[in-house]
């Protein structure tokens, strides 16, 4: 069909082809679903993997792909993260931290009259985030956005962050060198320090031990590409460590979606809105988050994983995906040692009823099964929960009205695993006053005070009895269905 | 894409800012052997000259060169030439230079300095592996004065090219 000399030709316009780059440096940050639509009529491996991105990573933003996208998409990551934990000590300590690490680039060769335009490309920008973080005028995303579309400023704040990741490697060469298939010095001029190279994964990792991890920030590249799986990969991922050593709690976490030669930024769902626009104390937001999870099986969120990862034995992953399936499992082991008969129903098939059942209670079940598939015994720990309200004022036969049902949201997901039913109390109910205060009233039972709370220090679980759960769950679900 | 702005207005260092502050350091650490002057007020164009390092076919002579610094200097490379005629294996008869770091392995921590010293040391070290004049790698391999008679033959003084072409 061609002939050699139009093959030549095509293969020389093939060779000096270059992608025609477009929109801004960084774009505003959108919903992830652009990537679903993206990939509409693409390989069905992608076709399946985004369209499952969006429920994870609810937003993304892209990043020029000039060559440059990676540096770039972590030295904006950095600032917006920053921005994002809303401590305004912060920008001024980064500014310390960061001029502290000249030492290292100084004893490497770099000078100071060379590398410090860029440095103070990056400290101004830290002290204009600073200050409008301090002023409260909420121009802080709007400062960044704008300084990383300007080109000089952008290029200066990238090479700066080049030449530290360079000098930290070059510091550390035994964490490095077993990865190189060249000389570590040759490899950094070449690869790290050069004006036009992309980020690669050393680099990553170089940026990661420098500048990321240091200030309490975690980063995780996520890789999408045409490998098997029904998900993005989830290539890299470090957390920060503290100074004892241990692992920060739910670290902010900056996180790029990696295509092939191509870096973008990802967020999730609770990354944003920021923290400074919605001020709010440690525990409200406990239930708020809470209680919209389970309406809206929504995946999980920051505030329910802060405290969910404190209880041994719960990683959050679990949580999103899992409960249907692992609800019903759970309840079939219970009810084969248990007396009861209607137990038998409600447990081997899954019928209209259980599923109709309240979302909060099918969420409870679940936080259960996770729960004991770490535990040698199991039944021990559940709860069917009631809020403890409910036992001294309605007895098990009677369903409990409206408005406890209303409640239960809350007392049931903060609850957890440790709180369980307090009907197995009923045939020594007071010889038990230790758990089961009558006075207790759902806010009570939701506080560290309570005995029962993991947070006590003299905590106690209450325990679980199948007999009286399926008596009451009996009633629940009669309440549900009407 | 141009760095346009200048600092005084909260934008990136300009190109000439940075340029200046490169003369003002080459003027009071001098490099032997190696000096740079900007053609004009708007210092994107420079002058240098370099001088051939001691025990090379170079030594001895003094090379002229033109700097030209785009907009978007120092994240890319400058233009450089050699105005002087030299013999070399990776310099062509047009004076086009072919050395890496000014080409993709550039980088922003590279000055006027470093990119002279570099040609300085280019000059007693050709890479003949990738040359662009292939008869004087040739040579430098197998015929040692037969090079160092052609670098001589081919050289000008920086007087006698003023006196020439310009």
């Amino acid at each position: 069909m061609y002939d050699d000399e139009n093959l030549a030709e095509l293969q020389k316009l093939s060779n000096e082809y270059e992608p025609e780059v477009t929109g801004p440096l960084v774009g505003e940050r959108q919903s992830s679903s652009a990537i679903t639509t993206e990939y509409e009529n693409a390989d069905p491996v992608y076709r399946v993997k985004t369209a499952v991105l969006p429920t994870k990573y609810a937003y993304f933003r892209t990043c020029r792909g000039d060559g440059h996208c990676g540096w770039r998409a972590v030295a904006f990551t950095y600032f917006e993260t920053l921005i994002r934990v809303a401590d305004v000590n912060k920008f001024e300590d980064e500014e310390v931290r960061l001029a502290s690490m000249h030492n290292l680039l100084n004893l490497k060769g770099f000078q100071p009259d060379i590398y410090m335009d860029w440095a103070e490309e990056a400290f101004d920008l830290l002290r204009k985030l600073g200050n409008s973080m301090s002023n409260m005028d909420g121009d802080a995303p709007d400062i960044l956005l704008a300084a990383f579309n300007d080109v000089g400023i952008s290029l200066a704040i990238m090479t700066y962050f080049k030449i530290i990741a360079s000098a930290w490697m070059q510091s550390n060469p035994s964490h490095f060198e077993p990865f190189l298939h060249m000389p570590l010095k040759a490899y950094c001029s070449q690869n790290v320090e050069a004006a036009n190279c992309e980020m690669d994964s050393i680099a990553v990792v170089a940026l990661a031990e420098a500048i990321i991890k240091p200030v309490g920030f975690g980063i995780q590249v996520l890789y999408l590409d045409r490998s098997e799986g029904t998900e993005i990969n989830d290539t890299y991922h470090v957390e920060p460590t503290a100074l004892d050593g241990l692992p920060f709690q739910e670290p902010p976490t900056m996180r790029l979606l990696y295509r092939p030669g191509h870096f973008d930024i990802l967020y999730k769902a609770e990354d944003f809105p920021p923290p400074i626009q919605h001020p709010v104390p440690a525990q409200p937001p406990l239930h708020v988050a809470l209680a919209g999870y389970t309406d809206d099986f929504l995946p999980v969120s920051s505030n329910m994983s802060d405290v969910m990862t404190m209880i041994p034995g719960m990683y959050p992953t679990g949580l999103g995906q899992r409960w249907p399936e692992v609800s019903y499992d759970y309840h079939t082991s219970p009810t084969s040692q248990s007396q009861c008969t209607p137990v038998q129903t409600y447990a081997s098939a899954p019928t209209p009823a259980v599923s109709v059942a309240s979302s909060h209670q099918e969420y409870a079940t679940s936080v259960h099964g996770s729960h004991s598939s770490h535990h040698h015994a199991p039944s021990q720990h559940t709860i069917h929960l009631e809020p403890a309200v409910t036992l001294p004022i309605h007895p098990p036969p009677r369903p409990p009205p409206l408005t406890i049902e209303r409640a239960q949201p809350m007392s049931v997901e903060r609850s957890g695993p440790f709180r369980s039913s307090l009907y197995e109390l009923e045939p020594g109910y007071g010889n038990a006053p230790l758990q089961t205060m009558p006075f207790q009233t759902s806010i009570f039972r939701n506080s560290h005070y309570n005995t029962a709370h993991f947070l006590n220090p003299d905590f106690q679980p209450e325990e679980w009895s199948p007999d009286s759960e399926y008596t009451h769950n009996r009633g629940r679900d009669k309440s549900a269905s009407q | 894409m141009a760095l346009s702005t200048g600092r005084s207005n909260g934008g990136g260092a300009t190109v000439a800012q940075r340029l200046q502050k490169e003369l003002m350091d080459m003027m009071t650490h001098p490099t032997e052997g190696i000096t740079a002057f900007p053609d004009d007020e708007n210092m994107t164009k420079w002058t240098a000259t370099i001088e051939g390092p001691d025990d090379t076919p170079y030594a001895k002579l003094t090379f002229k060169l033109s700097m030209e610094f785009a907009s978007t200097y120092p994240y890319t490379a400058p233009t450089v030439m050699f105005k002087t005629p030299i013999y070399h294996p990776n310099v062509d008869f047009s004076g086009r230079i072919c050395l890496d770091i000014l080409k993709d392995k550039w980088s922003a921590i590279y000055n006027i300095n470093a990119v002279l010293l570099s040609l300085q040391s280019l000059l007693g070290e050709p890479n003949n592996a990738s040359p662009l004049n292939g008869e004087a790698a040739d040579l430098w391999e197998k015929d040692f004065p037969e090079f160092q008679r052609k670098v001589t033959a081919r050289h000008k003084a920086p007087e006698e090219l003023d006196a020439g072409d310009i």
